[in-house]
């Protein structure tokens, strides 16, 4: 089932049957004929997921160690190990489409390849982890839920699997969030300080408004939905939420628009996003080198696994 | 059966506590592979490690917490670097790959004749608790079993490793074996049903073949008159009484630094 | 380094369903990899672990749905006895004698 890679020239009437098989709903797998434009755009779209599961392990490491009480370091530890899990499991999908593990490693750690706005940012304290274990995690399932009826069927099953995972991370993280705004003023004022850094963040985490028609990954149904929709769903279910515990979110633009029936919110700075995105955000190379050193220090291991001698 | 109002329940707690240290400083020692093992798969197969540990410790704290009426998280986060009963192999911090596995191997093995007798106490909570926990085992010994072998035959650079890892760990896995304050009312009551140091002896006698068909120093000989095995190394001993290296400390430090903020807090 | 499709059997009795797969140098360390990633939280009784080498794709739709011939006679909708079990019945009415 090795995945074919077709000539550069391909039959135009064999690529628009199978761009109308895709746009109706029909799927591929690992081993079809697909249109080389189709298996570059699942691969880059696999790859930065990927990569995204796994520098979100990172923020999140050094609390394990910290977490104050034995039900929360055990939930945490779970938690993270699904995402290095989900790491695997998206890596997997991706090499089958024609990159190896190695090299997709080899270009994060070379700063070539992209992963989640999110996980360029620091933590400070333990209400961050509360936060990111809720909110961030909310983000993510929204655009997840997106990508369970992918046309790259590999991709499709992979979600499913990864989203009935996810089910207990968000309940775990807003048990914590709750918890602790029905704590002492210290929790309180914690939790609140990390929205206030965290707001802009998920603002961004879908992406920028791109025009539909525009998004190849929607054009292949790699992807079912624009971002600005998912940015709109997580705002619906989740601004309420909280407000609802007491918390302030630091937009004062922020309202439901009930004639235009969306929300309106602050222009987030979109060059932030890009700066950060394309490996400029405040954590970025700490934890690119952490990996980095990790993993130089640990290829011998690697040898002795694949059987490459020293 | 004993229950807990006619055993000397000083000696129990040590024991208890004892084990629940161990396992949750090694808890501690192997979650900190996260997002940074290897292979990813091996990132995953040391965090359900640590989970089994953290777990293991947590049913002791909870055993703890019924004799003391102070909450499991209290027993696990309230207390000084001093007043920690785990063995000093440990508490090391991490270091590189082969010194993972090796302490894993060392530790495992050593847990596993101490859980198994423990699955005969005469304290009933410890011996139902322990019985689930000897087949949560298997999993940790498979995995010792095959990276053991990989290492050991692999090339003589991996082998070196190993046997530079295992050489510096003799010593602190002796440790493990320490006697427990208190240990003759335990053996008495049948609470244990052997000494540490006769527990000690089963488990060099367990592992001697291992070693020799891997063709790994085995700093242990068997003694003539008797037929058991007796370490050619010296023990550190010292956990069993709460010292400790300056990396429990350290540890210690990282691990309580959120509950200490405020430990009344409900997290 | 070679593929191993993962199959799970969810509870006793059921059918084997492909879970996904697992890469790994042997045997050895498939089975410790496919019980991490599809048996770690309990999801499964059993669990195969096949190389991928060892699988044989069909997927022909000519073999597997083959257009031409009507092959309605080995389905259960093939048959429709309603119109005529409604004439017999009638009959069998119309015949019958009181005691």
């Amino acid at each position: 089932m090795v995945a074919t890679v077709d000539t550069i020239v391909e039959d135009p009437a064999r690529v628009e049957e199978f761009v109308k098989h895709v746009q109706s709903g029909g799927k591929v797998e690992s081993g079809d004929w697909m249109p080389e434009e189709y298996r570059k755009q699942v691969l880059r779209f696999v790859e930065m997921h990927a990569n995204s599961e796994l520098m979100g392990v990172l923020p999140e490491r050094e609390w394990i160690n910290k977490a104050p009480t034995l039900k929360r370091k055990l939930a945490l530890t779970a938690k993270v190990q699904d995402e290095v899990g989900h790491a695997e499991l998206l890596y997997r999908v991706a090499e089958d489409l024609g990159k190896t593990r190695e090299a997709m490693l080899q270009d994060l750690l070379d700063g070539k390849t992209k992963f989640h706005n999110v996980f360029h940012y620091p933590t400070y304290s333990w209400a961050d982890v509360a936060i990111i274990a809720w909110l961030v995690d909310a983000a993510a399932i929204q655009s997840q839920k997106a990508l369970l009826d992918s046309s790259y069927a590999p991709y499709a099953r992979t979600m499913q699997k990864i989203c009935w995972e996810e089910s207990f991370h968000i309940k775990h993280g807003y048990d914590m969030v709750v918890t602790m705004m029905n704590g002492t003023q210290q929790q309180k004022d914690m939790i609140q300080e990390a929205l206030n850094r965290w707001w802009v963040p998920l603002v961004h985490f879908h992406g920028p408004p791109t025009l539909a028609e525009k998004d190849r990954d929607l054009y292949y149904r790699i992807k079912a939905k624009p971002n600005f929709v998912l940015r709109q769903e997580f705002f619906s279910k989740y601004i309420p939420k909280i407000l609802e515990l007491g918390l302030t979110i630091p937009d004062p633009e922020l309202r439901f628009d009930t004639e235009a029936n969306e929300w309106r919110y602050s222009d987030p700075d979109w060059n932030e996003l890009k700066l950060v995105v394309t490996g400029h955000g405040p954590k970025t190379e700490d934890r690119l080198n952490l990996r980095r050193m990790a993993y130089a220090d640990t290829q011998w291991v690697r040898d002795v696994v694949l059987g490459r001698a020293a | 059966m004993i229950d807990a109002t006619n055993t000397d329940t000083r000696a129990l707690q040590t024991l208890l506590t004892a084990l629940a240290d161990d396992e949750f400083i090694l808890g501690y020692r192997n979650s900190e592979w996260t997002g940074i093992a290897p292979m990813l798969e091996e990132d995953v197969a040391f965090s359900s490690m640590s989970q089994d540990e953290i777990g293991h410790a947590r049913i002791m704290y909870q055993m703890l917490s019924e004799l003391t009426g102070v909450s499991a998280d209290r027993i696990a986060y309230a207390r000084r670097p001093e007043e920690y009963l785990n063995c000093q192999l440990v508490e090391h911090r991490r270091l590189d790959w082969a010194h993972a596995i090796a302490r894993y191997f060392l530790y495992d093995t050593a847990d596993h004749v101490r859980v198994e007798a423990l699955t005969r106490s005469q304290y009933a909570p410890l011996a139902n608790a322990m019985q689930k926990i000897v087949r949560e085992e298997k999993y940790h010994l498979m995995h010792g079993d095959i990276w053991i072998k990989r290492l050991a035959h692999f090339s003589p650079e991996s082998r070196e490793r190993l046997i530079a890892a295992l050489e510096s760990l003799w010593p602190d896995a002796l440790g493990m074996f320490e006697p427990l304050p208190g240990e003759e009312a335990l053996v008495a009551s049948g609470v244990l049903e052997a000494p540490m140091s006769e527990l000690q002896a089963e488990w060099l006698e367990q592992i001697a073949p291992y070693f020799e068909i891997l063709d790994l120093p085995f700093p242990a000989k068997k003694d003539e008159r008797t037929g058991r095995y007796v370490p050619t190394v010296e023990p550190v001993y010292g956990g069993r009484q709460g010292k400790h290296t300056a990396e429990l400390a350290e540890l210690w430090d990282e691990m309580t630094s959120v509950y200490r903020l405020d430990p009344e807090a409900v997290w | 380094m070679p593929v191993f499709e993962v199959f799970q059997q969810a509870r006793e009795g059921k059918a084997f369903e492909h879970g996904g797969n697992v890469v790994a140098p042997d045997a050895d360390m498939a089975i410790l990899y496919a019980r991490e990633f599809y048996g770690r939280r309990q999801e499964a009784r059993r669990i195969w672990v096949v190389p991928r080498e060892c699988i044989v794709e069909i997927n022909d739709p000519d073999l597997l749905h083959p257009p031409a011939v009507d092959r309605s006679y080995r389905t259960v909708g093939g048959y429709s006895v309603r119109d005529t079990l409604r004439a017999t019945r009638g009959a069998v009415a119309g015949s019958a004698q009181p005691d």
